[in-house]
């Protein structure tokens, strides 16, 4: 097994995702950046200094400290304090994590929904393919704030303000994926349709093959490329919806902050002189959708069938 | 001297991990009027050839070496600006897909008139006669409504034909043709080669037809190359070559065709295939797929030897010719 | 003589051009009118091929040949028309009931780059229709039969981890033969095997089909636009024209002695090593379009011999002294 694995290993290094990957400067460094706020914010209570959400560590006397370097500064908090004397660094460490965790939950649950309707309007046709791909054109035509403001005030309205904030999470990403497959079951589909007229299609059709297994077997992992490409831009474009979302008041609270949230947080208090409260987390916001969208750029080229010359 | 002589010409590809190496000393003449042919199958290089000769192979190939004398001048050396003097003017091309000549969203007269106007200083109405002219000469029915007419209108065959029009457009020395009937049906094939074939025989003009159909090679040109892995394995007059190919490869592929072998029986084959850029092997590139194969083959290129009116790169052949030699010599 | 293995009866096919009815809906001369429009592929085309045969079905682009080889794999339904094998009816049949005649029918296609799925490996690609179709097999036994198959075709058994792209177009389409082999079928459709393939590897892949048929006692059903592949690989020939089967010879006698003027021009065009110029019968105008089929002989515009009667009464099939068929009112009345 283990020859299996080297040689696998040997032939992505000698590929020409490899190769290009190398080359490209701006993907090494948007990757390195990338994986370097994911890790950081996936061993966030190893590496905060302090657990926003534990209210025993919040000392209001703290509150709107300014980043070390400043006049007033504590060395205890590198990035300053947030209003209620929370650690600012630990906060966007914590935030980035939630951030994230919307922005891959919600692209998740888009590629499943865009995959499969994809999948079948693009290989059934017909009646099948016409409703699908207009309940896609009438989805998209609202905007998915829109929805998600609606959405989210009748969760607000009917779970209380309490409970909001436990199921926030799974409202956003519900919110965030079920208005965004579109995208994800459009290109799909397009690819499908590509695909299905090449004949390794009929050859498994010949075989005597169901629906079923030619459709998730044969032709889906033929369409893979596209969709990890559309997915990557996608979770950025996530995280913005989420950070939106939050900035409106209609996403995460502020007892379980992200990056939205807490921009929205520290904006009462710009006005007071308090700017790093609201730049900080908006730079790490700003840093982490370029690098994914940096990203999503390279694997498009990359992937582009016509501009690959391995 | 020739109209066109190419000197040991070298063509490589700039890729990763270094140059491969595409055309490897390709020399051959054309005369006026002549018609060559190039033979090869796919990987050969054929179409390289011909596309180098108006200098226009696409990045990351580029001339390597090696002269390409038009009427004595040296095409290989020759700015991008006189060159655009000299392509679709006195040397033309065709194409395998005519699409890659015609704009979709132009009609055909625009294009021809286009063509002219590029390289001759003359009226509009002028130009139209000429393309009328030209259009009349490749005999499309109608050729005054095919003017206006835009490309996607036309069949496969005619849309060939209107190519070949545009081809002649501005009196060309030389007809580059790249498998120009390979797209399309065996009675139209038919068709457009003969058609080739007259108007060069009535205008004068050479013919380089790149093919890779032996029985278009029979048919239409006076002396043919055959090329195996960037070099000319082969190269004299078309009747002797297909009557007695000397080098093995040309006979295996002459051989191959199912019509000359015995109706249901099995046919003759070369093992293997031809090697790809990346491995060609050393020595003869065919040594691995040949049954005369010796060592020698295997370390050095075969220098060409000539038999009868034929060049050929092959030790074999080269010791059956010194064997012949020795006979006659032991005989007087 | 036995009943044939394969049996195409009336078969017609139309591929509908109009899309749905708002689409069809045109405003012509100051009132709406339903206007619809269909390509008419295949119209009316009986064949039957024998135990043991190779029956080639030739033409040139359009002519309904490949068609054809699709409705009998049932890849797609005919418009009209029945599809028999072996007796037993199976254009109509579905799910379990067809998977019988899924193993016992087998494809090759024409583009040995695309009939390979990418992301799947050689074995991969075997084995799948072993399984499939042999739930019950011990794994050695499935390896046993990969191993056979790829044998038989000339590929090593140890390159199975490998994808297709990592093969030449030849090795490609020695592949997907084995992948049809896999399953031991008795009748194949080979639709232009070797049309995507260089001359050197024609002969090989050609080579390989007839070693199939003869150690496996195959039965073909072969489309090509070649002719000089048609007369050495083929029993029987039907010659078709625009979704019409206008000759239908033993491959000797059609060589010899062709009937049609269709066939004749067809045959005079190949490109021969002995020719000095091309030296073909020229036939006038261009091959109609399958959208509005000309009445009568579909031929009739373009044939030498044609006169009044060939231009309004549809010509059937009628046996020759050679032994062929042919579906020509001029051979009929000893015009031609």
């Amino acid at each position: 097994m283990t020859t299996a694995t080297v040689s696998r290993w040997d032939r992505f290094r000698e590929s020409f995702f490899w190769y290009s990957f190398k080359r490209d400067k701006v993907a090494v460094i948007s990757f390195v950046v990338l994986m370097l706020m994911v890790l950081s914010a996936v061993f966030a209570p190893l590496l905060a200094p302090a657990d926003p959400y534990d209210l025993a560590q919040i000392d209001i006397l703290n509150s709107e400290l300014p980043p070390v370097g400043l006049d007033g500064s504590d060395p205890a908090f590198p990035l300053g304090t947030d209003a209620q004397g929370r650690d600012l660094l630990s906060t966007i460490l914590y935030g980035t994590r939630v951030s994230l965790m919307i922005g891959f939950g919600a692209v998740v649950l888009q590629a499943v929904l865009g995959i499969l309707f994809g999948l079948l309007a693009g290989y059934l046709g017909g009646k099948i393919d016409a409703v699908l791909m207009r309940i896609a054109d009438v989805q998209l035509s609202f905007s998915t704030l829109m929805v998600a403001i609606i959405v989210g005030a009748v969760f607000k309205a009917s779970f209380g303000n309490l409970m909001f904030g436990e199921i926030a999470i799974y409202m956003l990403i519900f919110i965030i994926g079920v208005a965004e497959w579109p995208q994800i079951a459009r290109t799909v589909r397009a690819s499908v349709l590509a695909e299905k007229k090449k004949e390794y299609v009929d050859a498994a059709k010949v075989m005597g093959f169901g629906t079923p297994r030619i459709m998730f077997r044969h032709i889906l992992p033929n369409t893979l490329s596209p969709i990890f490409v559309i997915a990557t831009v996608q979770i950025a474009n996530a995280i913005i919806s989420e950070a939106a979302l939050s900035f409106l008041g209609l996403g995460m609270p502020e007892t379980q902050p992200s990056l939205g949230s807490l921009i929205k947080s520290g904006f009462d208090y710009i006005q007071s002189g308090s700017w790093w409260i609201t730049l900080i987390p908006g730079l790490v916001l700003v840093v982490l959708v370029l690098v994914i969208n940096l990203l999503g750029d390279w694997l498009r080229d990359v992937m582009n069938p016509r501009l690959y010359k391995g | 001297m020739a109209l066109l002589e190419v000197k040991n010409l070298d063509v490589r590809f700039a890729v990763r991990g270094g140059d491969l190496t595409a055309l490897r000393g390709i020399s051959f003449t054309l005369d006026k009027g002549e018609r060559l042919g190039l033979v090869g199958e796919s990987g050969a290089g054929k179409s390289v050839a011909a596309f180098s000769i108006l200098n226009l192979i696409a990045k990351p190939g580029y001339i390597a070496g090696g002269q390409i004398l038009f009427e004595g001048r040296d095409l290989a050396a020759m700015s991008e600006r006189e060159l655009r003097k000299i392509r679709g003017n006195r040397i033309a091309m065709i194409f395998q897909d005519p699409m890659m000549t015609l704009n979709p969203v132009l009609t055909i007269g625009t294009q021809m008139v286009e063509a002219i106007l590029a390289h001759r200083k003359i009226s509009k109405k002028e130009a139209r006669a000429i393309a009328l002219d030209r259009l009349q000469k490749v005999q499309i029915p109608s050729p005054e409504k095919r003017l206006d007419q835009y490309p996607h209108e036309l069949s496969g065959g005619m849309r060939q034909r209107v190519i070949i029009a545009i081809a002649l457009l501005l009196d060309p020395e030389i007809i580059i043709a790249d498998e120009p009937t390979t797209a399309l049906d065996v009675t139209i094939q038919a068709e457009i080669m003969d058609l080739l074939l007259n108007l060069c025989e009535q205008e004068n003009v050479a013919l380089m037809l790149i093919t890779h159909d032996l029985g278009v090679v029979s048919q239409v040109t006076q002396r043919m190359l055959v090329m195996y892995s960037g070099r000319i394995i082969e190269q004299g007059p078309t009747r002797e070559i297909i009557n007695d190919a000397q080098h093995p490869y040309t006979q295996g592929l002459i051989n191959a065709l199912p019509q000359m072998g015995e109706p249901g029986a099995r046919l003759f084959q070369i093992p293997g295939s031809m090697p790809s850029l990346k491995n060609v092997p050393t020595g003869c590139p065919f040594h691995p797929r040949c049954s005369f194969a010796t060592d020698h083959c295997k370390r050095a290129m075969p220098e060409y030897v000539r038999s009868g009116n034929v060049d050929v790169a092959c030790y074999e052949v080269a010791n059956l010719i010194e064997q012949e030699k020795r006979m006659q010599e032991a005989e007087s | 003589m036995t009943s044939p293995l394969v049996s195409i009866r009336d078969l017609e096919k139309r591929f509908d051009l109009s899309g749905n009815l708002l689409e069809q809906i045109t405003f012509e001369g100051g009132r709406f009118r339903r206007k619809q429009e269909a390509v008419h592929a295949i119209n009316g085309v009986n064949l039957e091929v024998h135990k043991g045969e190779a029956l080639c079905v030739v033409g040139e682009s359009g002519c309904g040949k490949s068609t054809v080889a699709r409705t009998v794999m049932g890849l797609l339904s005919p418009s009209a028309g029945e599809i028999h094998y072996d007796g037993q009816r199976i254009d109509n049949l579905e799910g379990k009931a067809a998977l019988p005649y899924r193993r016992k029918m087998q494809m090759i296609f024409q583009n040995p780059y695309a009939s390979l799925n990418p992301r799947m490996t050689i074995q991969q690609t075997l084995e799948e229709p072993i399984r499939f179709h042999h739930p019950g097999w011990a794994a050695t036994e499935v390896r046993d039969k990969i191993h056979e198959v790829m044998h038989s075709v000339g590929i090593d058994p140890d390159w199975g981890s490998r994808f297709g792209h990592e093969f030449s177009g030849g090795q490609r389409q020695r592949i997907a033969i084995a992948r049809a082999l896999a399953v031991d079928p008795e009748f194949i459709v080979a639709d232009e095997p070797i049309s995507a393939l260089d001359v050197s590897i024609q002969a090989q892949v050609l080579n390989l089909l007839m070693d199939a048929q003869e150690s496996r006692g195959l039965t073909y059903l072969f489309i090509t636009h070649d002719l000089a592949v048609v007369e050495h690989f083929g029993t029987r020939v039907a010659v078709m024209y625009l979704g019409r089967v206008c000759e239908l010879a033993d491959t000797k006698t059609l060589f010899a002695t062709p009937r049609h003027p269709y066939t004749q021009a067809l045959l005079s065009a190949i490109p021969k090593l002995e020719d000095d110029r091309p030296n073909h019968i020229r036939l006038q105008g261009e091959v109609p379009t399958p959208v509005n089929l000309p009445s009568g002989c579909v031929f009739h515009g373009r044939c030498p011999y044609a006169n009044d009667r060939c231009r309004q009464e549809i010509p059937q099939l009628i046996a020759t002294d050679g032994g062929g068929q042919v579906a020509c009112h001029a051979v009929e009345e000893g015009r031609l």
